[in-house]
């Protein structure tokens, strides 16, 4: 059975131990969340001792199973300052579940200011000194560390953000390649690992055993089945390796939610400069990679390498709402200065959501001009130097705004909004108002249109409905999470009946278990049952779960505003 | 007599492109009484091509009968987003009923 180890960054020491019964069948987020509501206290300072930095796996992470690497990284927030579950491609997670490890829990943090790393083998486990990598750029880190530990093992790492502690701070992960495009992006996780001074964390799954099926002949069939399915859809098959995220830029703005200039329109008049479409387009002209996955065992590889125009490395995993965040809330065209900003945010550490959204609230204050993209470039610089500046810039969009004194100031729960207009789609703003993590357009993500009777056509623009569409989106959601599933196999599970039961399958072949798609659902919700609860714990009320006055202003091109009661918005968190 | 502003996007634009027809923020000119179906199938768009079209910013149908200055857009299959059913989107086929969006 796979057990948790748990590491005392104070005294490096470390334990492993069984699971007790009631965990024992978590996984992923599932996990994450509860052990954090069961083990910290609810109050505690975010970078105090008391707070715990929680690595697990999926269910059917370390399997075969078709886009099932994905990790869950759980703490309380010190941007939030309520639960945080932040999920990330890379190796580290498969590593993990290779050598039995259902969770990776890092307790206390030391009083003296040396990093360490921590290197986890098959037989061993090492707390090392790591003087000599601080303030090396998570890039940088990954290269060192695949020499000194060997090409391919895992890693985690936190860059000068991490380090310094700033809120925006996230953890990064090499991908296969060994560029560190991965990310447990949002909500300041790297800050929790930087208080606790750990700089990077090793994980070599070499010389251990194939993860135990327990019917590994229906597991092999489900899976089959599983990989047609996300090979055969249009979005997962041909859409999402062709063009990325990116393909979002030119149709979110087509539809009108694009914010632009800090949320004052949903289009951006050089939205085509900056879209998926372009992005493919150079990386033909110029080399680069058009389609790679984060993890092995990706069918799906909506990810990239996008080089400059010598073609040198620039960046990869160019997501939509990097370039959403660099770009259309800035003002900024220019892709290549995106694409750099998005380096530089690998580099140091930092959640390219939030800190282009605080790029933005800076540009609102006056710091900058809109659309100067070689001054925001100067700007996130900072970060790296340790600057005062870099540390306002660091700590996020909220912290920005009130740095500048401005009261357009785009977050919830004080985490900034990502590249989706709350006016013109309104059920994601119902998610960004409601999820248990501040706004963050991955909560409601997924969607299980059989099992949640999510059928139709909801209008964006409108209230009816949306409310229960976010619900039904962040139960999914939850549960995909859970299962160490990429979130975008949701695509070819909303169109086939078929999709959820095949997750079923393989999950019941693995465990020897006899779920149905109703207890997947119930996982769904009692992971966002013990969010809620850490949240309540923590503080939380109703009034934490609105948006920013700024969104009661007409939202041009279809001038709508945000109008939901407190008692509408409050219908989706009522399971 | 009068004209729409025309995208085309992911590998839909790609195509045009290689044809060299305008499509990314083009200025298309159609007659009296024509929808959108007759814009598309004059640059070699069948609504098998696509999964969607927006008009003026909402999904639509390609039956839809255009007017002096609509803002149009088509899209293929293979479209990600977390928007596909929110924005209406999701369909195994275009929608062809011919009802145009609210006014917007």
């Amino acid at each position: 059975m796979s057990r948790i180890l748990r590491i005392n960054t104070k005294e490096k020491t470390h334990s492993f131990e069984t699971p007790s019964p009631d965990i024992r069948a978590l996984g992923g987020r599932a996990l994450t969340s509860k052990l954090i509501l069961n083990e910290v206290p609810a109050s505690c300072h975010p970078l105090s001792r008391l707070n715990k930095l929680i690595f697990a796996p999926g269910l059917l992470s370390g399997t075969p199973a078709a886009n099932s690497g994905r990790l869950s990284v759980g703490a309380k927030s010190p941007l939030t300052g309520g639960i945080k579950e932040s999920n990330t491609g890379g190796l580290v997670s498969q590593k993990l579940a290779r050598l039995g490890i259902k969770a990776l829990v890092l307790e206390d943090k030391p009083e003296e200011d040396a990093f360490s790393i921590i290197v986890i083998k098959k037989d061993s486990v090492e707390v090392l000194p790591a003087d000599e990598y601080r303030g090396v750029t998570n890039g940088d880190m990954i290269t060192r560390l695949w020499e000194r530990f060997g090409k391919r093992v895992g890693v985690a790492s936190i860059g000068p953000a991490g380090e310094q502690r700033l809120t925006a701070a996230c953890i990064n992960f090499a991908d296969p390649k060994g560029h560190p495009g991965r990310a447990a992006g949002r909500g300041g996780l790297g800050a929790v690992m930087g208080a606790k001074k750990i700089k990077a964390i090793v994980v070599d799954d070499g010389g251990a055993e194939r993860i135990p099926l327990h019917d590994p002949e229906a597991f092999k069939a489900a899976n089959k089945k599983w990989t047609e399915l996300l090979t055969s859809h249009p979005v997962s098959g041909q859409g999402l390796p062709a063009y990325g995220t990116a393909v979002l830029v030119n149709i979110i703005n087509e539809a009108g939610a694009l914010p632009t200039k800090n949320f004052r329109s949903g289009r951006f008049d050089y939205a085509q400069d900056i879209s998926g479409e372009t992005m493919a387009a150079n990386i033909e002209k110029r080399g680069g990679v058009i389609s790679e996955g984060c993890h092995p065992g990706c069918v799906i590889r909506c990810s990239q390498v996008y080089n400059d125009k010598d073609n040198n490395y620039l960046t990869s995993g160019f997501e939509y709402e990097t370039i959403w965040a660099f770009g259309a809330h800035c003002l900024i065209k220019d892709l290549d200065d995106i694409a750099r900003m998005d380096r530089l945010c690998d580099d140091f550490g930092l959640d390219t959501i939030e800190t282009g959204v605080t790029i933005g609230v800076a540009m609102e204050g006056g710091l900058i001009p809109w659309g100067d993209s070689k001054a925001a470039i100067e700007l996130l610089k900072k970060v790296g130097a340790g600057d005062p500046m870099g540390k306002i810039i660091g700590n996020g969009a909220a912290f920005m705004g009130q740095a500048m004194g401005v009261d357009r100031v785009p977050v919830v729960k004080r985490q900034a909004f990502p590249a989706y207009d709350p006016r013109a789609v309104k059920a994601v703003g119902v998610t960004y108002a409601t999820t248990p993590m501040g706004a963050d357009h991955t909560a409601g993500y997924g969607v299980c249109q059989n099992i949640l009777h999510v059928g139709g056509t909801i209008d964006p623009l409108k209230k009816e409905g949306n409310v229960e569409i976010s619900k039904d989106l962040q139960i999914a959601t939850a549960a995909i999470d859970a299962a160490g599933l990429c979130l975008f196999v949701a695509f070819p599970v909303l169109d086939h009946a078929e999709g959820l039961q095949l997750i079923v399958d393989m999950l019941n072949a693995q465990y020897g278990l006899s779920l149905t798609t109703n207890d997947v659902v119930q996982l769904g919700i009692s992971i966002l049952k013990d969010e809620h609860e850490f949240n309540r714990l923590a503080g939380f009320t109703a009034k934490d779960d609105r948006l920013p006055d700024m969104f009661k202003e007409v939202f041009p091109p279809h001038n709508t505003v945000w109008d939901f009661t407190d008692e509408e918005i409050a219908k989706a968190k009522a399971f | 007599m009068g004209a729409i502003l025309f995208n085309a996007f992911s590998f839909l634009q790609k195509q045009l492109k290689e044809k060299n027809i305008p499509c990314t923020n083009a200025r298309i000119s159609f007659s009296k009484g024509q929808r959108v179906r007759d814009v598309l199938m004059k640059m070699g768009i069948r609504d098998k091509d696509i999964e969607g079209v927006f008009v003026n910013g909402k999904i639509a149908s390609t039956n839809t009968l255009l007017s002096d200055g609509d803002r149009v857009a088509a899209f293929p299959p293979g479209t990600p987003g977390p928007y596909r059913l929110l924005l209406g989107m999701v369909k195994n086929t275009p929608d062809t009923s011919g009802k145009k969006p609210n006014a917007g």
